[in-house]
């Protein structure tokens, strides 16, 4: 996920101007020469000229490239394409998993899958992710819907504790 | 004073405190212990537990939690060379080599003893600093403030092991996420869109556990899992401390300065004390030749550095409420909601809880002694644990503890747009640290800018006309130019030789 300075640096540009311009467009409180437009219009502007330094490099002279301590041993590494990058996106893809699946299918299933899902994709097999997606979930259940009242939804399958 | 203190006494010897402080203390230990779980995340899983118990109560498990993993990180830099969280990192290599050479125990034990001695370092400085700087600071103004939080937030973009530019963008990012919501001098809705959930703003806590937590869940997706810890046997931990104690105490003292003075500056936190500790360390020794190759002086300095910042990072929270490392920035967002307000009326006030705090930091790291032997031996064992089995619990942790926040689903939305946010900055060399500070700190900085801006009738004179507020503005506008100065400097450097070093 690295991208060049230009992509991040022109985005920042593009997203400090957009806050500005949104800025400016709101009321100042009547009577005072200021009110919420000021500090977005500050921000966005700073965000601005930010977005432009990094695009034409200043500054890159203070990064330090990540040092990655090699593994005794000889370790696998880990193959390397266009898709693998995309399992990065699984946990917040499972999170929204959540946000829309918890309140019909309730806590212990939604989060059963979830577990199952995290488990298998970093390489443990079924012996370990099955149990793990039936008691991690009533575990998590007992402390925070038992022991600190969390109302979580119990969906079609309830616990019963 | 004496009755202060007895009735701070009072409201740490419930069963209550004692409980939740053991157990985060044995929480802080085993995810400070794990690589790739933080002591922020730590503390960060941690927010929604703390909302169910009382505010003592919920300060101590973050003190515990905190400090234990600060220290716990060093077992697996140790025993794998890999550090349990970043405060670690810079002395893993250290230890590692002392390992090799058949001295673990000494190096764990140096951990254990110097991180102690450090944690109770930075607990009087902060008994020592706070107070006095609370008598100034009844005195400041909206301006004043506005610099001072301008300050901290360019500190954070200085101490930063990345691109100040970035830094500074990174902050800008996090002040813009605390501009939406109506919570603003005008109270329209800002930045809404017409969505009710962002009416009520960003909450800080649940960005916090999508940057910290989730981004971290999606970077372990592409690493290789580290390699399971060989079986070994320890011998007496505690056995030669003492030795070292009075061999090394300048260094010891060295370090727990560094840490207190890094652990007070806004931003900084451990990761940075150990990582200059260790240096000067490097720098000022009798036998620098030795470093590297499993000499334990350097440990003793980090070691007594990084602790040390913990405790010194409470300092500007509990006064200003501009957190001095990213812990203290959760810290600061519990005590909010448990109505202990940071400020400087906190000491006055509330003398009575500041003392609960003072003492619940010594306690934890009396206590850390113990707990941080049976950690060590039981070290073997918890880091046996893959991390297929510790990260979907995370995940689970990171689910229901967001919803805890404000029973919302918008919660779990939050967390994960913060993960995406969180991971994609960091791949690209934006410091989060730098945005989280801006998410915390962005309501305090716009108020104290605008009731300014108001008070002085739109003209920004004022902005320097008290004496502490130009003192105040002069450093932070250094702090804004330094970085310039060091690339024009560069610049002209790299120019007149005609070999560039890139």
């Amino acid at each position: 996920m690295r991208l060049p300075d230009q992509v991040t640096g022109l985005f920042l540009v593009g997203l400090g101007a957009a806050a500005a311009y949104g800025g400016w467009l709101l009321p100042p409180v009547p009577g005072q020469p200021v009110g919420p437009n000021i500090f977005p219009l500050v921000i966005g502007s700073g965000l601005a000229l930010c977005g432009i330094a990094i695009t034409f490099g200043i500054g890159h002279t203070f990064e330090e490239e990540e040092e990655i301590i090699p593994l005794e041993g000889g370790q696998v590494r880990p193959p390397t394409g266009k898709l693998y990058g995309l399992r990065a996106l699984l946990p917040p893809a499972l999170l929204l998993f959540y946000v829309v699946a918890a309140d019909r299918l309730g806590f212990i299933i939604t989060a059963g899958l979830i577990v199952y899902a995290t488990s298998t994709a970093l390489g443990a097999r079924w012996k370990l992710s099955l149990p793990l997606a039936v008691l991690a979930p009533m575990g998590i259940h007992l402390i925070f819907s038992k022991l600190l009242r969390v109302p979580l939804p119990a969906g079609l399958l309830s616990m019963p504790w | 004073m004496l009755k202060t203190l007895i009735e701070a006494f009072a409201l740490i010897s419930t069963w209550e405190v004692i409980i939740a402080m053991l157990a985060a203390s044995v929480y802080g230990l085993v995810i400070g212990s794990l690589p790739g779980l933080s002591a922020t995340m730590a503390t960060a899983l941690l927010v929604p537990v703390t909302f169910y118990l009382s505010p003592i109560a919920a300060i101590a498990t973050i003190v515990a939690a905190s400090t234990m993993a600060i220290f716990s990180g060093d077992i697996p830099g140790a025993l794998l060379r890999i550090p349990g969280t970043p405060a670690s990192a810079a002395y893993a290599d250290e230890a590692y080599a002392m390992t090799r050479k058949g001295e673990a125990e000494l190096a764990l034990g140096a951990g254990v003893w110097f991180s102690a001695i450090g944690g109770i370092a930075g607990t009087l400085s902060l008994m020592i600093l706070a107070p006095p700087l609370a008598e100034i600071a009844l005195s400041f103004s909206t301006f004043e403030y506005f610099w001072l939080a301008f300050l901290g937030l360019m500190c954070a973009t200085l101490v930063a092991r990345s691109s100040p530019v970035k830094a500074i963008a990174g902050m800008f990012i996090g002040l813009l996420v605390s501009c939406v919501g109506i919570e603003n001098p005008g109270g329209v809705p800002r930045f809404t869109f017409g969505i009710t959930d962002l009416f009520g703003g960003i909450e800080p806590i649940p960005a916090l556990v999508g940057v910290f937590a989730v981004a971290q869940v999606m970077r372990a997706m592409l690493t290789p899992e580290p390699p399971p810890i060989p079986k070994r046997k320890f011998g007496s931990i505690m056995a030669g401390q003492w030795k070292l104690t009075k061999k090394y105490h300048w260094q010891m003292t060295r370090g727990n300065i560094i840490g207190v003075i890094i652990g007070v500056l806004p931003g900084a936190g451990a990761d940075m004390a150990a990582w200059v500790s260790y240096a000067m360390s490097k720098r000022f020794s009798k036998e620098p030749e030795k470093f590297g190759t499993g000499h334990v002086e350097g440990l003793v300095e980090a070691g007594a550095s990084n602790n040390a910042s913990i405790a010194s990072g409470w300092v500007p929270s509990l006064l200003f409420g501009i957190p001095g490392d990213t812990i203290a920035a959760i810290a600061i967002g519990v005590l909010y909601m448990k109505g202990l307000n940071p400020g400087p009326t906190l000491f006055t006030e509330k003398a009575s809880s500041m003392y609960a705090i003072y003492l619940m930091f010594i306690i934890a790291n009396i206590i850390m002694i113990p707990l941080g032997i049976i950690m060590i031996r039981l070290a073997s064992h918890v880091l046996r644990a893959p991390r297929s089995s510790i990260m979907p619990v995370i995940m689970l942790c990171c689910a229901v503890g967001s919803f805890a926040i404000g029973n919302n689903m918008f919660g779990v939305v939050t967390v994960a747009a913060f993960g995406i946010i969180g991971y994609v900055m960091e791949a690209n060399g934006y410091p989060v640290a730098a945005m989280v500070l801006g998410i915390v700190m962005g309501t305090m900085i716009e108020q104290s800018f605008v009731t300014s801006l108001i008070k002085s009738d739109g003209s920004v004179l004022p902005f320097f006309e008290r004496p502490i507020s130009a003192i105040l503005a002069a450093m932070a506008i250094g702090a804004l130019i330094w970085p310039v100065l060091v690339w024009l400097w560069q610049r002209l450097k790299a120019a007149s030789p005609a070999t560039s070093p890139r």
